[in-house]
């Protein structure tokens, strides 16, 4: 690969980075349209590089929010049992399905992401419920600081047979496209398990890392990860995902949201018609 | 242990796998800017293994080849869920909690199947 282009897959990353953090889905689900339409990468190389920055990413997220006790550890660490199974079967089924499916697939998760994010803005802490018998012999009723309420905020977790096969799932699409499926696990845990929403991203940055790693270590194994991809890719996506985090400090989540949406929305589109064959 | 030194360990192990990594990702990625992914930092006879090809390391880190940098980089990366998922063995069996001890070996296992056994 010509210096050149090392460096254009580089700015590239950058730019999924941050407009991943900024839109509130991740970078791996940006880079692999970008790497495949924009740069001719084979898929399954750009879903191995892929697959290596979201390590990069969520692990480095995941550092602040254990510490500043958001993360529930145990409710993490339970639900990993089904992400990286999943993850597994996700890695060795993507080896045998055809190409045209991963960017139908991809393209309808993008699609799907940026359609959550409208429909889930400004919801605040779920009502306390009552802990049933589950959550407490698996211990995944807790607490945590809610610094605006400015009080300990106590949940239990719902429906815990229900999350745990949505995680499951969210595993298996994160093997099989190289991406973090952050809004999945989202969804497993505030939508399924009623866990508060900051928990819940939280938790899901906490358990991204451990997804990854699963499938990561299959691609690596297959050759499905070379540097001259995942380097310039993982170093672009962490230091665009550390710009936007930057950023979101300063101003409101919802408008910067509503302003890279259509951005999702087109990649989403494109990918599909990538994958169905429509010159682009 | 105590849960605060717990969250501070799990939370050191992901910064200094991070970082570290990072940095020999960027170190073998300039390095390959300068001296070509086929090339040595050394001067020595041009690489003939894929850049995909991850065996020999040590031989290859030797001779300062850009691409066994940023490999080493990566297969750092990659360890550092793997020794976060170890800490938190560690930690919730000293914390006596023997259910999310097992949960976590549980874990630890099936990732170090997909990284060692399956292809």
């Amino acid at each position: 690969m010509t210096p050149q282009a090392d460096l254009g897959i580089f700015a590239i990353s950058v730019a999924a980075g941050l407009i991943g953090a900024l839109a509130g889905v991740g970078g791996g689900i940006l880079v692999i349209p970008a790497l495949t339409i924009g740069f001719g990468v084979d898929i399954h190389l750009a879903i191995g590089a892929s697959i290596v920055s979201v390590i990069a990413t969520s692990s480095g997220a995941a550092a602040a929010y254990v510490r500043d006790r958001m993360t529930d550890m145990r409710v993490g660490m339970f639900l990993e049992l089904a992400t990286t199974t999943g993850a597994v079967c996700g890695a060795l089924l993507a080896a045998v399905v055809a190409p045209a499916f991963l960017y139908v697939l991809l393209g309808v998760v993008l699609l799907g992401s940026a359609g959550i994010q409208v429909s889930r803005m400004g919801e605040e802490t779920p009502p306390t419920v009552s802990t049933s018998g589950l959550a407490t012999r698996l211990r995944l009723a807790s607490s945590y600081p809610d610094r605006k309420l400015g009080r300990e905020v106590p949940y239990s977790a719902q429906r815990i047979p229900l999350g745990f096969a949505l995680m499951w799932i969210a595993g298996v699409v994160s093997g099989l496209l190289g991406i973090g499926s952050g809004v999945l696990k989202v969804i497993a845990m505030d939508g399924a398990m009623r866990l508060p929403m900051k928990v819940s991203s939280a938790t899901s940055n906490f358990m991204i890392g451990v997804t990854a790693a699963a499938s990561a270590g299959i691609y690596l194994g297959r050759g499905d990860v070379d540097p001259q991809i995942a380097a310039p890719v993982a170093l672009g996506v962490l230091t665009g995902a550390l710009i936007g985090a930057r950023f979101l400090q300063h101003i409101s989540n919802r408008s910067v949201r509503l302003i890279f949406l259509p951005v999702l929305i087109a990649v989403g589109v494109e990918t599909i018609g990538r994958g169905l064959g429509f010159g682009i | 242990m105590t849960p605060e030194r717990f969250r501070e360990m799990v939370s050191g192990v992901l910064i200094v796998g991070v970082v570290v990594s990072a940095a020999f990702i960027a170190v073998g990625f300039v390095a390959a800017l300068a001296v070509g992914w086929q090339g040595s930092l050394l001067g020595a006879a041009t690489a003939t293994s894929a850049t995909t090809d991850f065996s020999n390391l040590p031989g290859r880190l030797a001779t300062l080849e850009p691409a066994a940098i940023a490999q080493l980089g990566l297969v750092t990366l990659l360890a550092t869920p793997v020794a976060r998922v170890a800490a938190s063995v560690v930690g919730f069996a000293l914390e006596g909690d023997r259910l999310y001890t097992a949960i976590t070996t549980a874990v630890l296992l099936i990732l170090l199947t997909s990284i060692l056994v399956l292809r």
